[in-house]
């Protein structure tokens, strides 16, 4: 546990790679999205780590993915968590299921955040912010 | 695997552990009082019902509170209230800590750890905070690579799950709005609710978007308060000045950490965690009297009715509008008010249903008594239903 200090909880918190993920965050700076898949059994996850969730196997490697995947749910954020992303609101969390499987979290770009339904296709946007990081977003798409 | 299953089923802690004393501190906004404070007000006053002296405390489990970061809240606590504890641990699975206490604590006292466990959650998210803090620190909890720097917050992922059990079963914003109608009905019923004016259907869903689908009042509260229970072995009953709550049955499930890797955003692991701990206690929902539901937002109570069993998948709004979970219905939930309208000072949240259920099966309730409540449940969960606790309480009849 520790105590947020008011002047950092103006700060947008910023992801710190470490030895599972430092591919994945590299790749995204090329402008790729990295899904992990086993070659023991088949399975492709997101996020990149040391096993396979599925078999437990090791021998795992980054593909890049499509970039497109549709909107499995979703939330428009009106009231921010914390001062850092008060002047972002409203905007949309997005739960996207990417067309090769895994889903993961994202947010919307590009659009009206209101906007969103279910099942809309969207793809990937590589989104540079503070720091040389890049965060993988997606913005709406056709199909 | 079929023979550790039903040796596991053979080590029960059904009956063996009873809950000696129940208390609580001022809970609301509590000007001037802070955490550690609190926490002894709620201490002393779980140890007044049971007739105990805190020398008699050999074991403390607590939750962490957020407005004084302790990392060994349980180890920081026991200095403060001037005890030397045989048995400690500061556990941390967000929401559902507070079942999980009861479920330990039980364990400890039947396999002879302690005699008599503290169980206690403070903290002081309304007074001890800024809301901007409070709602920043809750947000730290989800995961910094792949979760927070979308600025997600905590009601995020339960609003996800919400919107997709809309799309799926057809629930809709009046079904969520009407638990907060109910929850506030049973606050009005309750002293030291933290909020009594009575709202309707359309009060809920015109008081603002917080995260859609959700509004301001399918919110929880922020508060400020503490809880504490005395955990002691069923053999030492007789020595308390309360009547016994028995813990009968205990379970819980833990299917994922990151929101996106939640197997299905409409069915939780509560399924696991109630099933486990209704085959421990050798009953099944509809023998249930009482509940205490985790109700950090209204939708989360819909999906916890069907997954606890009370209702079948995909029909937790009609029995809201059906009026189930109320007086007369086949189910009173929350009758204390819950997160929703009575309190919610985070960790100690679930202890607060906790308590009302305790009450009610001691028939201590006055006009919010459930009449003839024998046997009780409360859930406990959270950080996007990652974390669940199921636990099942009896008076000495349902031994």
């Amino acid at each position: 546990m520790r105590r947020i200090d008011p002047r950092e909880a103006h700060v947008k918190p910023l992801p710190t790679p470490d030895a599972d993920s430092q591919a994945y965050w590299d790749a995204l700076k090329e402008g790729r999205l990295m899904l992990q898949h086993c070659r023991a059994c088949g399975h492709k996850q997101v996020y990149p780590q040391a096993i396979c969730r599925h078999c437990g196997a090791e021998e795992l490697v980054l593909e890049p993915a499509s970039g497109r995947g549709t909107v499995h749910s979703f939330s428009v954020v009106h009231r921010a968590p914390g001062p850092a992303f008060k002047q972002d609101t409203p905007y949309a969390v997005l739960l996207v299921e990417l067309e090769e499987g895994p889903r993961m979290i994202s947010s919307l770009m590009d659009a009206d955040p209101m906007s969103v339904v279910f099942d809309m296709p969207v793809a990937l946007v590589c989104d540079p912010i503070d720091g040389g990081t890049v965060l993988p977003r997606f913005r709406p798409a056709t199909r | 695997m079929a023979s550790s299953r039903s040796k596991l089923a053979a080590r029960t802690l059904r009956g063996r552990a009873a809950i000696s004393g129940a208390g609580r501190s001022a809970v609301g906004r509590v000007q001037g009082r802070s955490v550690m404070a609190l926490a002894s007000d709620a201490a002393k006053a779980a140890l007044a019902d049971a007739g105990l002296e805190r020398g008699a405390i050999d074991g403390v489990l607590t939750s962490v509170a957020f407005a004084a970061p302790f990392h060994r809240f349980s180890v920081a606590f026991s200095e403060y209230f001037g005890i030397v504890p045989t048995f400690s641990n500061t556990l941390q699975v967000s929401g559902a800590t507070a079942a999980t206490m009861f479920n330990i604590a039980a364990a400890a006292v039947a396999g002879g750890l302690a005699e008599n466990v503290l169980v206690l959650g403070a903290d002081s998210l309304l007074t001890g905070l800024s809301p901007d803090l409070a709602l920043r620190s809750m947000t730290e909890s989800r995961d910094q690579q792949y979760e927070m720097p979308f600025g997600i917050p905590v009601a995020n992922t339960f609003a996800m799950t919400a919107h997709r059990h809309m799309k799926e079963f057809g629930t809709t914003a009046e079904q969520f709005a009407r638990v907060a109608v109910i929850h506030r009905e049973h606050a009005l019923r309750t002293p030291g609710a933290q909020m009594t004016e009575p709202i309707t259907v359309d009060d809920v869903l015109n008081s603002g978007w917080v995260t859609t689908p959700y509004h301001k009042l399918d919110c929880s509260l922020i508060s400020d308060g503490a809880a504490a229970f005395i955990v002691s072995a069923a053999d030492r009953v007789g020595e308390f000045k309360s009547k016994p709550v028995f813990i009968l049955g205990a379970g819980e499930c833990y299917t994922h950490e990151h929101i996106f890797l939640m197997p299905s955003l409409t069915t939780t692991g509560a399924v696991q965690s109630s099933a486990k701990a209704y085959a421990m206690a050798g009953c099944s929902p509809k023998d249930i009297d009482v509940a205490g539901v985790y109700d950090c937002f209204t939708g989360t109570v819909i999906m916890m009715l069907e997954d606890l069993g009370f209702c079948p998948k995909g029909e937790g709004g009609r029995f809201v509008d059906d009026r189930q979970i109320t007086y007369g219905g086949s189910i009173p939930c929350n009758t204390h008010g819950g997160l929703l309208s009575y309190a919610h000072p985070g960790m100690p949240g679930s202890l607060l249903h906790f308590l009302e259920v305790v009450q009610q099966l001691r028939g201590q309730c006055g006009e919010r008594q459930v009449a003839g409540a024998e046997l009780g449940l409360v859930h406990s969960l959270g950080a996007g239903f990652a974390t669940q606790a199921t636990t099942i309480l009896g008076t000495e009849a349902t031994l």
